[in-house]
């Protein structure tokens, strides 16, 4: 059933530009925090994307035992939420600061507000264009109805 | 007289192409939900051609069948869009969804105007 899981697919991609949505406000509310719960400066986090086969389910062993092989991936799945170690802390010179060194600097996080901004608007276009294809299907199974109206 | 209108060619070629253009839309769907994945390479449905192919030899015996013409779906993995090698293009595959949606209307159109000459030869009017 193409359609219905057309319908699925453009969900998982929702699902996962929220969470990705998500991720990244959350890195820009923390954008000052010089402690968490270790000691250490707030650290940027990443969302990973991966492709999603065709899964376990029950209708895709029916499908294979029955010869029908769909070669058309599953959507997309968040394989991990990990923290960003390819850059370092920002240093900051602020004697006054509780959570500054011996020398007056405090470490910052490494978020770039700039790399932020542009991660959320490439993630709500992605959104925009999931909600469009699951808009779309609903109005094909509409008309696919329509075909016994007639 | 039923078996011709079930067995027409214009219903045969409108019902396989349903099923392509159903298919059709599984694929862009997964290529925009996989906008963002990182190495990503785009997906897409081939069946057109090898449907009007069939169509055109109709007449040779050796030429595949229209019902046996299956769509497939290949990997286009040739091109890059961005740096992390994903080659989806969000306005591309936008357009690609629109004109599938029409053709599903207009194929959708094709199969009722069969059942509908169906129901007038059994209604007489």
């Amino acid at each position: 059933m193409p359609l219905s899981s057309s319908l699925q697919i453009s969900a998982s991609g929702l699902t996962a530009e929220r969470l990705r949505l998500d991720v990244i406000s959350n890195n820009i509310a923390n954008a000052n925090t010089t402690r968490g719960a270790d000691g250490l400066p707030y650290r940027r986090q990443q969302v990973l994307f991966a492709a999603r086969q065709e899964g376990s389910s029950f209708a895709s062993h029916l499908s294979h035992a029955r010869g029908k092989v769909s070669a058309s991936g599953m959507g997309v799945e968040v394989t991990s939420v990990r923290p960003d170690l390819s850059t370092d802390f920002k240093m900051v010179k602020d004697p006054g600061n509780p959570d500054a060194d011996a020398n007056g600097f405090v470490k910052m996080p490494n978020i770039e507000p700039v790399i932020e901004m542009v991660d959320l608007i490439a993630s709500s276009r992605a959104y925009e264009a999931g909600v469009t294809a699951i808009n779309a299907a609903k109005q094909m199974e509409q008309r696919a109805l329509d075909i016994g109206r007639a | 007289m039923i078996d011709r209108l079930f067995g027409g060619d214009t219903y045969t070629a409108a019902t396989r192409a349903l099923d392509a253009t159903a298919l059709r839309q599984q694929v862009i769907s997964h290529n925009l939900a996989n906008a963002n994945t990182p190495g990503y390479k785009r997906q897409e449905v081939q069946f057109e051609n090898e449907l009007s192919r069939a169509i055109s030899q109709h007449d040779n015996p050796c030429a595949p069948r229209i019902n046996s013409v299956r769509p497939r779906v290949i990997t286009v993995g040739n091109t890059s869009e961005r740096a992390d090698g994903n080659n989806v293009n969000l306005e591309t595959e936008s357009v690609n969804l629109a004109i599938n949606a029409l053709k599903f209307e207009a194929l959708a159109q094709s199969v009722a105007g069969t059942f509908r000459a169906l129901k007038t030869a059994i209604k007489g009017s």
